[in-house]
């Protein structure tokens, strides 16, 4: 490649080609895979690549930017990022992975691709319109009252029965329809 | 008196209501009054959130909607919390198309959302509400000759450009107010990194070493104790000392940031849940109350 030193940096940015990539770069905060210039500085700061083999931010992207798609959607890597962002402070590019990923996973729930925790747990407060119903008993109510906290939490159930029936149809997060 | 209506999230309430009564017993000491909203939901984080953005949207928005009702701003105290809820502020401020899908789920409870309110985490009132001169002048038992590291929690200040709480690469809200109550602040390798907590779904053992981790180079620095501003921070980092790897003796009490300031303002500890703490923190509080 010839080097044309002083030209701007848009124009040697990275075109991802795949047609993955385009389907993700479509797609509200899907677009920073376009800035991506695969440095790795997001698997350098990553605390989850820090602790497993299994996580590379870094070659998540490189995956999607030569279209493994079916291989990334099926994968548990997208839902292994923690979101805390911490590579977003350090990429020089300007790249957010946490909404990169979040893509990924909205394409990768879209077919049915969702591990259990999160299905079983979206499910959970489609049901109850919070998390923690059943783990609310008596003993919790009790500190609550000796701290001079209302027992009664008024959480509203009814609202998330629209929002399961909008967007999720009978069966919460398995096959579900989608906008 | 500024007025907020208070969203505690789903986990404090049942989880951390220690944390949910500090809040309370220190704002009211600084002049905040705080309304408790009802009717709530939850706001979608993480895992809503990570499967549908217009269902996420929805949950999120009806709590700003509900804000809207009360005619307050809201102060969120978990850091998943207002994170979503600012996030999605954002959002259905930038995507009217999504404002009015959001919207149309609202209307059979005669609830709007026009953007109307904001949404603060608790260390904004601290700095932005209250102030720091209000604060030192409010101190009456100071600390003294305890070191503290602070732990502002991912959600609570990144991404900068929609949070807008602290520096999201050097914060100092929570060091400037152990600083204020008489504690020494002390700086660790790892300061802003994650604690873990969001891999517990997915991982629990890779969330224990995420979290030893930042113990670790805690107890590296010596401190008496760590500062949180996180429902699910202030867990995590307790629940990870629990685990194989920590001895009892070298547990590090974890005290959430109202529960630490309260005592130096004068307030009781049975009003702080001082006694709810796994890790006792009895050390760090014994120049300043009995407990």
């Amino acid at each position: 490649m010839s080097e044309t030193a002083h030209e701007p940096r848009n124009k040697i940015a990275h075109e991802p080609k795949s047609t993955f990539s385009q389907e993700i770069a479509a797609q509200p905060g899907g677009e920073y895979i376009r800035k991506c210039i695969q440095c790795g500085l997001c698997t350098a700061s990553c605390m989850v690549a820090n602790y497993t083999d299994k996580y590379r931010p870094r070659k998540m992207v490189q995956k999607i930017l030569i279209g493994e798609r079916e291989e990334v959607l099926s994968s548990e890597l997208p839902w292994l990022c923690m979101t805390c962002r911490l590579c977003e402070e350090r990429c020089q590019e300007g790249v957010s992975l946490a909404e990169i990923f979040h893509v990924v996973r909205d394409i990768a729930a879209r077919e049915g691709h969702i591990p259990k925790v999160f299905k079983d747990t979206v499910n959970l407060v489609m049901k109850d319109g919070w998390l923690l119903k059943g783990s609310y008993t008596d003993f919790e109510q009790d500190d609550r009252t000796s701290l001079g906290l209302d027992p009664d939490l008024n959480w509203n159930e009814e609202f998330m029965k629209k929002v399961k029936a909008r967007y999720f149809g009978k069966e919460p997060v398995e096959g579900g329809e989608q906008e | 008196m500024k007025e907020f209506v208070l969203y505690t999230g789903c986990t404090a309430p049942v989880r951390l209501p220690a944390y949910e009564a500090a809040v309370k017993a220190v704002l009211d000491k600084m002049g905040i009054k705080l309304i408790d909203m009802k009717g709530a939901n939850c706001c979608g984080a993480q895992y809503v959130e990570s499967v549908n953005r217009h269902a996420f949207a929805a949950m999120s928005g009806r709590i700003l909607a509900l804000s809207e009702k009360y005619g307050h701003d809201i102060l969120a105290i978990c850091g998943a919390c207002s994170g979503s809820l600012k996030w999605v502020k954002h959002e259905l401020d930038e995507d009217w198309k999504l404002r009015d899908e959001v919207n149309a789920l609202l209307a059979d409870e005669g609830l709007e959302y026009t953007g109307k309110t904001q949404v603060k985490h608790l260390l904004q009132i601290f700095h932005e509400d209250i102030g720091y001169d209000a604060i030192k002048a409010a101190i009456v038992k100071p600390y003294s000759g305890i070191r503290l590291a602070a732990h502002y929690g991912c959600h609570v200040t990144r991404p900068y450009d929609i949070v807008r709480v602290d520096d999201p690469e050097n914060p100092t809200i929570i060091d400037r107010l152990i600083e204020i109550a008489g504690g020494t602040p002390v700086d660790y390798t790892g300061k802003t990194r994650c604690c873990g907590g969001p891999m517990l779904a997915m991982d629990q053992s890779l969330a224990v070493k995420i979290g030893l981790d930042k113990i670790r180079n805690i107890r590296n620095e010596k401190a008496d104790g760590i500062v949180t501003a996180c429902v699910f921070c202030d867990i995590q980092l307790t629940q990870v000392q629990f685990g194989e790897g920590v001895g009892e003796k070298e547990r590090i009490p974890v005290l959430t940031l109202p529960q630490f300031l309260g005592p130096a303002l004068g307030i009781s500890p049975a009003k702080l849940g001082i006694s709810f703490n796994k890790i006792s923190p009895s050390k760090i509080l014994a120049g300043v109350m009995e407990v």
